[in-house]
């Protein structure tokens, strides 16, 4: 029988700075800027409201990151790898970052072959997710099947003056044994949480209808609009795209190897020899990008790549929508 | 196959530098470490990603004989910052190498089928390596042609090939370039020009096509006026991934990689890509 526990609101301060003596912990909280997002643990104020403008993607797949080194010796070279093996805890995770997580997951460590740089970050990674409460603005995890959270160690769900805390693996069992005095046992059962999120995207052979409507006019109309700033594939979780490059240091001959996040919204995304592009107009970029979304990935992994949180439409500057798209297209093609 | 190597580039020496034109050479190139050299074998149609240290990394077909494996051969072609750095450099010098990836060409389904090759082009180095499987195995093949295509007569690759090949039995070959010059007495014209100076059947053929993606736009076209059905058609598609395992998404060709599924896809595959993004 498994046990169930409560962490007391006042004692989660304690927690969290227990937990930073041993890993360093990801909380949601306020950047400079004023976003929201996950910040190394330091006491500060946390932002518990609902999910955070950015998801935790930017710790397990930075947006600079250096792969290697190459060491000139005479005429030759050394290669050392880089690797961030530390300890990590993400405090606070919403499902539907729970789930980008997990699309992050099958595609560095099971696609074709494993990604070291993303491995060594994520193998020690202790998960604690946040069950929501309310909806969020523009979310629709419940129409992505992503409102439940996935892969998570521990789950918190808000109950009153406490958290409700359900374990849900074995790393999860071992931290609630290790920090046993900040839990009480109790008898609750799990709080449900009863909200309807704000927005919705019928599903329903989406991916079809997509693909039968690759000239649909609704792509070029939006197109019009977009900026090909790339910030919705910035914010979002599950946007995985990189680019590689190299830099010399100066005096030395050695040189380095770095990976950047890329866009697709990019013009030189698809940039070939003898400047050529495969996806020179905006209307392909924007295309791909809820494409890739909401058809194309599910054909190699068998889920659609969105989980629904809805930052893009949140961020974008000119009001794109992807549901609206798709709920378009799909209005047009019955 | 998952090897350290797909995620590492291997070190490697260039061995020998060969001048093809104005600005495409030919390297070389064995691994340092001798014991991958001899374990090294390759599907004609796939390609490394070649490390130039310092100007970073690019995918490269290789262009040798799938037959000689204590050396292999990269053609490469001046177009950006890495290549003009690879092409600088001499004998000796050291490169890094990972791969082979991607799918190459079913060199065994040709048995006993006539092969066209079209190439445009740097697209003729990818295309070695299969012509050369071929040749090995003459007798197992029926008849093959090859129509290549290029800017004008100074940027043809592998002339003493094209020699050897135009003298092999049942192979033809048939050139072509864009602007003609004086000292050229062959035909003029895109390579699909070449479809009427020779009699293409499709009956119990295949067709293989490497080029840059406007020449491949025409030359499915003809294939198709001259009867040729998908699944006879294989073509190399060109992409500029940065990663060669499906993760950094350059290559993405709506549900395909062009660097796990392809850069040789069917027919079949192709017809269900999106034009604009062949």
């Amino acid at each position: 029988m498994q046990q169930n526990f409560l962490l007391k609101k006042e004692k989660l301060g304690e927690f969290l700075t227990a937990l930073s003596k041993e890993a360093e912990v990801f909380v949601p909280s306020l950047n400079e800027n004023n976003a929201t997002c996950f910040l190394p643990y330091n006491s500060q104020e946390l932002y518990l409201a609902e999910r955070t403008q950015y998801s935790p993607k930017k710790i397990l797949s930075p947006p600079l990151e250096k792969e290697f080194i190459f060491r000139k010796k005479s005429s030759s070279f050394e290669i050392e790898h880089l690797l961030d093996n530390k300890k990590r805890v993400f405090f606070g995770v919403r499902s539907c970052d729970t789930h980008a997580i997990k699309v992050l997951d099958k595609l560095y460590l099971e696609y074709f072959t494993e990604d070291k740089w993303y491995k060594a970050i994520r193998e020690d990674l202790t998960i604690i997710a946040l069950q929501c409460s309310k909806p969020c603005e523009n979310g629709f995890c419940q129409s992505m099947g992503t409102d439940k959270p996935v892969g998570h160690d521990l789950l918190l769900v808000e109950k009153e003056k406490s958290f409700f805390v359900e374990i849900a693996s074995e790393r999860g069992e071992q931290l609630v044994k290790k920090y046993r005095d900040l839990f009480n046992q109790t008898n609750f059962t799990k709080p449900e949480s009863k909200f309807k999120c704000s927005k919705e995207l019928e599903t329903t052979n989406l991916k079809e209808i997509l693909d039968k409507n690759f000239f649909h006019k609704k792509w070029k109309q939006e197109a019009k609009k977009c900026l090909s700033c790339s910030s919705c594939t910035q914010v979002c979780p599950s946007c995985y795209c990189f680019l590689s490059f190299d830099k010399f240091i100066l005096n030395t001959g050695d040189s380095e190897r770095f990976r950047a996040w890329d866009s697709c919204q990019l013009k030189r995304f698809t940039r070939v020899s003898h400047d050529f592009f495969f996806r020179e107009s905006r209307e392909s970029r924007l295309r791909q990008f809820v494409m890739h979304k909401l058809s194309y990935f599910q054909e190699n992994f068998g889920f659609p790549l969105c989980v629904g949180c809805g930052r893009c439409i949140m961020v974008c500057p000119v009001g794109i929508d992807l549901t609206e798209i798709a709920s378009t297209i799909r209005g047009d093609s019955k | 196959m998952k090897e350290l190597s797909l995620t590492t580039p291997a070190l490697a020496e260039i061995v020998e530098v060969r001048e093809d034109t104005k600005k495409i050479k030919t390297f070389t190139i064995k691994y340092v470490d001798r014991q991958k050299q001899k374990r090294f074998h390759f599907v004609p149609g796939k390609f490394l990603m070649v490390s130039v240290f310092g100007f970073g990394e690019m995918p490269i077909s290789l262009s040798s004989s799938p037959l000689k494996t204590d050396s292999l051969q990269l053609t490469i072609k001046e177009v950006g910052v890495i290549t003009h750095a690879m092409l600088q450099l001499k004998k000796g010098d050291k490169i890094g190498l990972r791969g082979p990836f991607g799918r190459g060409f079913p060199v065994a389904r040709f048995r006993k089928k006539n092969v066209l090759f079209i190439s445009g082009g740097c697209g003729m180095a990818p295309l070695r390596p299969v012509i050369y499987a071929i040749a090995d195995r003459r007798e197992e093949f029926g008849k093959l042609k090859l129509l290549y295509g290029c800017q004008n007569s100074d940027h043809l690759l592998f002339k003493e090939d094209l020699k050897k090949w135009g003298q092999t039995e049942n192979l033809e070959v048939l050139l072509t370039v864009d602007k003609c010059t004086p000292d050229w007495k062959g035909n003029c014209g895109p390579v699909t020009t070449l479809f009427n100076k020779t009699e293409i059947n499709p009956d119990n053929s295949i067709a293989c096509i490497v080029g840059p993606p406007v020449m491949l736009h025409f030359v499915l076209k003809e294939l198709k006026k001259h009867g040729f059905r998908d699944e006879q058609i294989y073509a190399s598609l060109e992409r500029l991934m940065h990663c060669g395992m499906g993760k950094c998404a350059h290559c993405n060709i709506a549900g395909k990689y062009a660097c796990i599924d392809g850069p040789v896809f069917n027919g079949v595959d192709l017809a269900k890509m999106p034009l604009e993004e062949k």
